[in-house]
C-alpha cells in the first residue's frame, strides 16, 4: 500500500505506459530500425512504495538523504576571495593539498599562499618515504623523498612548516588536514607537540587525520603493519582524541581511492562503510560510549564517474546507510553522531581526468561540480585540468577550477534548493536499489569477519580488481567511450593546449635536490638531540607495544617531542607487528 | 604421456612488478588480469619491490619480460636501476618494459638506459600484450 500514490492511478499510468511502448514509442523505434529505447524512463510505477518522510525527510534530519546539515552556508564569499570550499563565514578550514620537498620549501610555499590572501590551515601532502614511516636516509626512500609531497623526519619539520601559521593564524584560528595513515600517530604526536611549545590547549586543536589504515590495504598502499596491528594504533589515536582533543577529527573514512583503484560505485559504497564499522567497533571496544567520538568521524569523498546522476544516487544513499548504522546498528541516541560528514563536492571522479587533450578535464570536472550541487554539497570543480599532465596542478588550472565552483554556485545558483531532485522517480528508483545493492554487499563482508577478515583473505583487494579489469575491457572493446582517448581521436580533432605563464610555484631545483638537504638535516638533528633519551623512549615503546591494551600515544608524543625519528618510531614498532606483505593477492 | 604433432607453443611469461614506493597498482593489476586472458602467465610481484627484490623474482620466476610500473615519479632513479640489477646477475636479455605516468620528456632517457620500451597513459592491454607477442613470437619461429 503506497503511502503517496492511489493504487488505481498507478494502475492508469501502467496501463498509459504499455500504450506508449506499443504505440507512440514503437513506431519512433521502427523508423530508427531499432528494437530498443536508447533511453529509459521512470514514472511514478518506478517508486511505488516511496514515502517521503522515511525516504527523504528533511535536510538535517534523519535520515539526511537531502542533506547532512539544515542548510549551507556557500563558500568564500565574491569579496573575501581565497578557496571555494565550503563552510563559509565562521567555519574554519584547511586549504588546498599541497606539499614537496623539504619542510622549508613547504613552508615558503604555505607562506606565497597566505600572501596570496587563501586563509585556511595546511592540507599537507607527504611524500611516500614518511607515509610508509621511513626515514629521508633509509635506502627504501632513494628517490622518493619530497616526490608526492613534504618529507617529514621529525619534531623539527613540523616547527618549519607551521612557521607562517602565527598570530591570527596560529594553531588555534586554523584547521589542518594531514592525508597520513600508517603512521599517523606520530604526526599527530607532531603536532601536539608543537602545540605545546606554543602554549596552545590541546582542546583547541582542530584538524582531520586520515588515518584510514584499511583502504590501504585495498587501493592505496600506504600500510606498514599487518591490518589487527594496525587497527591497535587506529583505535590508540581514536581514544586519545575522544579523551584529550574534542575539535580534532581522528580520521576521514575513504571511499576515494577503493574508487579510484577501480571499485564500482556499489563496492565502494559497502566497503566504505563496512570499513567505517570496523572503525566504530574500535571505539566501542575500547569502552568508549558511542555518543563520544562518532560525532568526530569523517568521511573523505566517495569519488565518482561521468555518469553523474547515479553518483548523485550514491550519496543520497550513503547518508541514509550511515545514519541508519550509528543508531540502529550501534544504538546512537545523539543525532549528531547520524551525520554522514564529507569533503568533496565534486562527482565525476578524478580517474576520469585524462592526459588526451586535457582541457576537456574542465569539461568533466564543471559536470561533477554541478552534480555536487544538486547532491547537497557545496560545488568543487576538481581537480585542475591538469591534474593528469604530472606537472602539478598550475595556477591557471587552479584559477579556472575556482572560477568554475564560483558559476555553479552564484551565477547558475545551483545551491539554492536543496536536494532539488527529491521525488524524481528515476533518482529515487536508483537511490533505493543502490542503497539496497550495498547492504547486500556489506552483509557479505560481515559474514567474513568485517573488513579485516575480508581484507585478510583478498576478498576486498579481488573485488577492487576485477571491477577495474572489467572497466579496462570495457574500454577496449569501446563499450566504454572516453573522448579523445578512444573515440573522437580522427585528425581533424583538435589538441587544445593552453600555456603556463604563471610560474608553478614547486620549483623544479628546489624539488630535485630536496632529498639531498633533507638527508644532512636529519643528520643535524641526529646528532644534536640526547640520542640517549631517545633510545631509552624507543624502548619503553617497544615493551607497551607488546601489551595491546596500552594507549601507545603518551609513549610516541613524548619520543617526538624528544626528536626521535618517523623510522625509528615505525621502525621500532615494527619489531613487535611485523610487516604486511601484499604478495599474492592477485 | 601423448605428444603433440604440432610445435608446441610456450606460453609467454611476464613479471609484472611496482618498483619504489608507489603504491597505484591498478594499472599493474588490470594488466595483471588482461596478460592472463591473452593466453600469459603473469606474476605479479605486489607492491614495494627495490629493483634487487625484482631481480631475485626473475631469477626465481624465470619470465620472458619484465614490466615495470611507477607513477610516483621515482622511474627515473628506479626503472634503469632495475635494468642494471638485471645485467649485474647475467639477465640482460630479459626485457624491461615501463609505464605508469611517464611524462614524454622522460622516454629517450629510459631507452637510453636500457628500457626496451615505454608505455603512455592511454595505451590499452592489447597494445602491451601485441607489443609482448611481436618481442617473442620472432624469436619462436625456427
Amino acid at each position: 500500500m503506497s503511502a503517496m500514490f492511489d493504487e488505481k492511478y498507478l494502475k492508469r499510468i501502467e496501463q498509459r505506459r504499455k500504450e506508449w511502448e506499443t504505440g507512440t514509442l514503437k513506431r519512433s523505434l521502427d523508423r530508427f530500425g531499432v528494437t530498443e529505447s536508447p533511453n529509459k524512463f521512470y514514472t511514478p510505477l518506478d517508486i511505488r512504495e516511496f514515502d517521503f518522510l522515511e525516504k527523504v525527510g528533511f535536510p538535517g534530519e534523519y535520515p539526511f538523504t537531502a542533506g547532512v546539515y539544515p542548510c549551507q552556508v556557500p563558500g568564500s564569499g565574491p569579496v573575501t576571495g581565497g578557496y571555494h570550499i565550503g563552510g563559509g563565514g565562521g567555519l574554519i578550514r584547511a586549504g588546498r593539498y599541497l606539499g614537496y620537498g623539504t619542510a622549508e620549501d613547504t613552508r615558503d610555499y604555505y607562506q606565497s599562499e597566505i600572501i596570496r590572501g587563501r586563509p585556511g590551515g595546511p592540507n599537507i601532502a607527504f611524500d611516500l618515504p614518511t607515509q610508509i614511516g621511513l626515514d629521508s636516509d633509509d635506502p627504501l626512500a632513494q628517490g622518493e623523498v619530497g616526490k608526492t609531497g613534504v618529507a617529514f623526519d621529525t619534531l623539527a619539520d613540523f616547527e618549519t612548516i607551521y612557521e607562517p601559521f602565527q598570530g591570527k593564524n596560529n594553531l588555534d584560528k586554523i584547521a589542518s588536514n594531514w592525508t597520513i595513515n600508517a603512521p599517523a600517530s606520530v604526526i599527530l604526536a607532531a603536532y601536539i607537540a608543537l602545540a605545546e611549545q606554543r602554549g596552545i590547549p590541546l582542546s583547541a586543536l582542530r584538524g582531520t587525520l586520515q588515518n584510514d589504515i584499511l583502504k590501504e590495504y585495498v587501493a592505496r598502499g600506504t600500510y606498514i603493519f599487518p591490518p589487527r596491528q594496525s587497527l591497535r594504533m587506529t583505535r590508540d589515536i581514536i581514544v586519545y582524541c575522544s579523551q584529550h582533543m574534542p575539535l580534532l577529527n581522528p580520521i576521514s573514512i575513504s571511499g576515494y581511492h577503493m574508487r579510484e583503484a577501480g571499485a564500482s560505485s556499489v563496492q565502494t559504497l559497502a566497503f566504505t562503510l563496512s570499513n567505517a564499522i570496523a572503525y566504530v567497533q574500535l571505539g566501542v571496544d575500547a569502552g568508549l560510549d558511542v555518543d563520544s567520538f562518532i560525532h568526530r568521524f569523517t568521511f573523505n569523498t566517495l569519488s565518482g564517474s561521468m555518469e553523474v546522476l547515479k553518483e548523485i544516487c550514491v550519496r543520497r544513499a550513503s547518508r541514509r546507510m550511515w545514519a541508519k548504522i550509528v543508531r540502529d546498528r550501534f544504538g546512537s541516541k545523539n543525532p549528531r553522531s547520524w551525520l554522514l560528514r564529507e569533503a568533496g563536492g565534486f562527482l565525476q571522479g578524478a580517474w576520469t581526468a585524462t592526459s588526451q587533450r586535457p582541457l576537456n578535464n574542465l569539461t568533466r570536472a564543471v559536470i561533477g561540480g554541478v552534480a555536487g550541487a544538486l547532491a547537497g554539497y557545496i560545488p568543487s570543480v576538481e581537480p585542475p585540468y591538469d591534474e593528469p599532465l604530472g606537472l602539478g596542478w598550475s595556477v591557471e588550472g587552479q584559477q579556472l577550477a575556482e572560477d568554475a565552483a564560483r558559476i555553479i554556485q552564484y551565477e547558475a545558483k545551483l545551491t539554492e534548493v536543496t536536494d532539488p531532485l527529491a521525488g524524481s522517480y528515476y533518482i529515487e528508483a536508483l537511490t533505493d536499489q543502490i542503497e539496497k545493492e550495498a547492504w547486500d554487499l556489506i552483509k557479505k563482508i560481515d559474514d567474513m569477519g568485517g573488513s579485516v577478515g575480508a581484507i585478510e583473505n583478498g576478498y576486498m583487494q579481488r573485488a577492487v580488481a576485477q571491477s577495474a579489469y572489467e572497466y579496462q575491457k570495457r574500454l577496449e572493446t569501446g563499450e566504454e567511450i572516453v573522448v579523445g582517448v578512444n573515440a573522437f581521436t580522427g585528425e581533424h580533432e583538435i589538441e587544445v593546449l593552453p600555456n603556463r605563464m604563471v610560474p608553478y610555484p614547486y620549483d623544479p631545483a628546489k624539488r630535485a635536490q630536496a632529498e639531498e638537504r633533507q638527508i644532512a638535516k636529519l643528520a643535524k638533528i641526529r646528532k644534536q638531540r640526547d640520542n640517549h633519551q631517545v633510545k631509552t623512549i624507543l624502548s619503553q615503546l617497544q615493551e607497551a607495544a607488546r601489551d595491546e591494551k596500552t594507549n601507545l600515544m603518551p609513549l610516541i608524543i613524548e619520543a617526538v617531542k624528544a626528536y626521535a625519528t618517523i623510522g625509528e618510531v615505525c621502525g621500532t614498532l615494527k619489531k613487535v607487528f611485523g610487516e604486511y606483505s601484499g604478495y599474492g593477492t592477485i | 604421456m601423448e605428444m603433440s604433432k604440432m610445435s608446441k607453443k610456450r606460453r609467454i611469461k611476464v613479471l609484472i612488478a611496482k618498483p619504489g614506493l608507489d603504491g597505484h597498482d591498478r594499472g599493474a593489476k588490470v594488466l595483471t588480469m588482461g596478460l592472463r586472458e591473452e593466453g600469459m602467465e603473469v606474476v605479479y610481484t605486489g607492491l614495494r619491490q627495490t629493483p634487487e627484490m625484482i631481480a631475485q623474482a626473475t631469477l626465481k620466476e624465470k619470465p620472458d619480460i619484465v614490466a615495470l610500473s611507477c607513477l610516483s615519479g621515482a622511474h627515473r632513479h628506479l626503472f634503469p636501476a632495475v635494468v642494471k640489477e638485471l645485467r649485474n646477475r647475467g639477465m640482460s636479455d630479459i626485457p624491461v618494459i615501463g609505464g605508469g605516468n611517464i611524462p614524454k620528456e622522460d622516454v629517450p632517457f629510459l631507452l637510453e638506459q636500457g628500457i626496451a620500451h615505454v608505455f603512455e597513459p592511454g595505451a590499452s592491454v592489447k597494445d602491451v600484450a601485441n607489443y609482448i607477442r611481436n618481442k617473442f613470437e620472432r624469436s619462436e619461429n625456427p
